[in-house]
Order: C-alpha cells, then sequence, then structure tokens
C-alpha cells in the first residue's frame, strides 16, 4: 500500500491532515505495525524500524522542544537517515516547520491527526492488520446457520447455491454465495462477500435474485467466522465417507485448520436439513459432546459385562451393573 | 445362501471402528449379508444394527451371504474376524 492509497482510504475516518506537497513516497506501507521514533530522535539508530509508518506523538514534540535549535534538527534528520513510507504527527500537534521542510526534501509525506496518539495507533494498526491480513477467495458459499458459519463448497452444479437458498427460506442467513472472500485474522478465518456481488445470488434457472429484497435484513449477516467446511460431491462409491465420527477430519485454509465434512449428495436427499445437523452438531462438540465416542465407551462396557456372564472367561469379574 | 460361524477374538469386541468395517466389507458385494448372535439377526451392512449385535470378546457371530458373490464376502468376513478387525487381541 502506498502512502498515497492509505490517504486517500483513510483521510477521512482518521482526519488526515496532508502538511507536505509530497505524497510519493520510495518507500511503501508494508507491515501492520507503526514505530514510535524517539530513540532515534534521542540519537540511538542503530536500530530503526523504517519500514513501520513512524508516528510523533507528544512524548516525541516535548523532547524536540526540550532541544536547542541545532540539535532539533539534527534530531530530526535523524529521521531521514533510512527511507521510510511517511510519518503521522498525532493528537494535532504544532510541529517545527523543519519537519515538514525534510520530508519535503526527501519525498517522505507528512500527516497530522487530531486523535490522541495511542486511540489512533490502535485504529492505524487494527486498518493495517485488515488490510495485510492473508487473504483467499473461495468458490463456494457461505450460511450463518445457529450462528455456526458453514462455508458451503463443491463443483459447479452441485447446488450450494441451493442449498444456501433453501437454508435462507429456513430463517438461516447469508453471508456469501459463489465467491467468499476470507480473510485470517489471528487465529480466525472469516468470510464475505464481494463488495458489489453481496445480498445477491444467482440460480440457475432463474438468474439474479436480491436476497435482501426478496427475504429481507433477517436473511443475510455482512460477516461471519467460518467454523465448518461441508463439502458437496456427487455420491460415489469409492469415496470414504465418514459414518461413525469418531474423528474430526480437518482441512487447511491460509494455513488454519477447519474441521470439513463430505456430503455424498443423491436424487432426494435434503442438503439443507443435513447441513443443519452439521451446524448443530458442532455446537454439541464445543459443549464437549461427543455422541460416537460416549455410545462407543458404553457399549465397549457392556460387551464386556455379557462376555464374562455368557462365555465364562477366567478373567477379572465383570463391572458392578455392567452385565445384563 | 453361505453360513459360517465366527469368533470375536479381539479385546474391545465389535465396537465402532470393527462395526463400521464389517459394514464397509459387506457393502461391497451384491449379496444380502446378515450376522446372527443369540437371537438377534442384523444386516450386515448397517452400522447400528451390527453393533446391536453386543458381541463382545469371545461371542459367537454366525454370518449368512446370499446372492451372485455369497462366497467372497463370506470369506472376507470371516478374514476381519480372524485378524481381530486389525484391533488388539483379548484373552480367551
Amino acid at each position: 500500500m502506498s502512502p498515497r492509497q492509505f490517504y486517500e482510504r483513510k483521510k477521512e475516518s482518521f482526519q488526515l491532515e496532508l502538511l507536505t506537497s509530497c505524497l510519493d513516497s520510495a518507500r511503501p506501507i508494508t507491515v501492520s505495525d507503526v514505530h514510535r521514533p524517539g530513540l532515534a530522535l534521542a540519537g540511538f539508530t542503530k536500530i530503526f524500524l523504517a519500514e513501520r509508518i513512524q508516528i510523533l506523538g507528544e512524548t516525541e514534540m516535548l523532547f524536540l522542544e526540550t532541544l536547542e535549535e541545532r540539535e532539533r534538527l539534527k534530531a530530526i534528520d535523524r529521521l531521514f537517515i533510512h527511507d521510510i513510507p511517511c510519518i503521522i504527527v498525532a493528537k494535532g500537534l504544532e510541529f517545527p516547520s523543519y519537519l515538514t521542510e525534510r520530508g519535503e526534501k526527501a519525498g517522505v509525506p507528512v500527516f497530522r491527526t487530531p486523535l490522541s496518539t495511542t486511540p489512533f495507533i490502535h485504529r492505524l494498526t487494527e486498518f493495517l492488520e485488515e488490510a495485510f491480513a492473508p487473504r483467499t477467495h473461495i468458490h463456494g458459499s457461505l450460511v450463518d446457520v445457529y450462528g455456526v458459519g458453514l462455508l458451503i463448497t463443491g463443483k459447479s452444479g452441485i447446488g450450494k447455491s441451493e442449498c444456501a437458498l433453501d437454508l435462507v427460506e429456513r430463517g438461516h442467513r447469508l453471508v456469501a454465495d459463489d465467491l467468499v472472500i476470507v480473510t485470517r485474522r489471528h487465529n480466525e478465518l472469516v468470510g464475505e462477500a464481494s463488495r458489489h456481488l453481496k445480498d445477491h445470488m444467482e440460480i440457475r434457472g432463474i438468474g439474479i435474485i436480491d436476497i435482501r429484497r426478496m427475504f429481507g435484513i433477517r436473511a443475510i449477516t455482512r460477516t461471519k467466522r467460518i467454523a465448518v467446511e461441508v463439502r458437496l460431491r456427487e455420491w460415489a462409491r469409492d469415496v470414504d465417507y465418514d459414518r461413525l465420527g469418531l474423528e474430526e477430519r480437518m482441512t487447511t485454509i491460509l494455513g488454519m485448520k477447519v474441521p470439513v465434512v463430505t456430503m455424498p449428495i443423491i436424487p432426494g436427499k435434503n442438503i439443507t436439513v443435513l447441513a443443519e445437523v452439521v451446524a448443530m452438531n458442532h455446537l454439541l462438540r464445543i459443549h464437549g459432546l461427543r455422541p460416537a465416542e460416549t455410545l462407543n465407551e458404553n457399549l465397549i462396557q457392556l460387551m464386556k459385562g455379557n462376555k464374562s456372564t455368557e462365555a465364562e472367561i477366567s478373567e477379572a469379574p465383570p463391572p458392578e451393573g455392567g452385565g445384563r | 445362501m453361505i453360513e459360517r460361524e465366527l469368533l470375536v477374538v479381539n479385546k474391545d469386541g465389535i465396537h465402532l471402528r470393527p462395526a463400521e468395517r464389517i459394514a464397509q466389507t459387506a457393502g461391497g458385494f451384491a449379496s444380502e449379508v446378515s450376522l446372527q448372535n443369540g437371537t438377534c439377526k442384523v444386516n450386515g451392512k448397517s452400522i447400528l444394527g451390527i453393533l446391536a449385535l453386543e458381541a463382545g470378546l469371545g461371542t459367537r457371530v454366525t454370518v449368512v451371504a446370499d446372492g451372485p458373490d455369497e462366497q467372497e464376502a463370506v470369506e472376507a468376513i470371516a478374514a476381519l474376524f480372524q485378524e481381530g478387525f486389525g484391533e488388539e487381541l483379548g484373552k480367551l
């Protein structure tokens, strides 16, 4: 992101004031961290995080004020030893005119914001993290089912949109159809629709429909964390479908593990109800309920009881109440 | 129609994983496959049915296959029982 793009996107919300005539610098903004160059101003330049946006707050400005004119100019010069993307003066502070002169000369834009330094740094970091977050496009639909983000994937024409539409009709909320933009934020995968496609769906045989107008505001939501991928596949004999659910199968999206359920599609099968069951099962798992494991443990105990009574095998006595 | 008596030799008996393997194997054949433990007779292609046999270590289960590939079906299922479904064997 160039400082120019940054300025154009955020000048309103950060109330940025451009103090130099230049808006393009040799170095683009490439990282989400910011830097307060207090130590560099004071003379320590061995480590200087030049790739970051440099923020000057009250501390830095008060420090500069304590210096004599010559020292102050030298201190400001130290900011420009390395190529930096831009400088932002926070809290609407007064600044030495040499700062902008120097910026002008070095081709480094200098901005000012009236926002207080720390809250501004938080908002700026949040914005930059979002802008630099790992991102990918996935062909599929994302629906919020009982609060669980289901990413429905599968080949073209297998019925992803129809499944999503059916879910919306049953009271669930559409996030994106056909194309889901997935962003990794910290340890979450968040999906949303592309800007111009949101609220719209393409249904074969009907065409483009507007979900928000048709079903109302309750039928849509903007973003949703992806909790489970539901993979629709044409039924095939040789595919190894999970029939027990003893362990969760996983897939990887943007380096993060996501549970995946592969669902065989055959005519007459109600995928929508199955998708709801996937969501509810996920909720039960979160609450620590694992039906396959519980059933299995009970069964093994039960069989241990049966075995000793029926076959009379010389082993430990059966657990109490274990037999029938 | 072919019938054969098989012995459960793995320590935990026919729980979920063995049941899945039996159902998967039986499902690969065209023949009807059923399993019987005492009076309990179930479809050999149904996991939950097989679980209902409650066949623990040392139980004798009768497998019955009927159809074009009945011989192969019985052989395949017998092999699963013999190897204890790939699990730890129990003391008989």
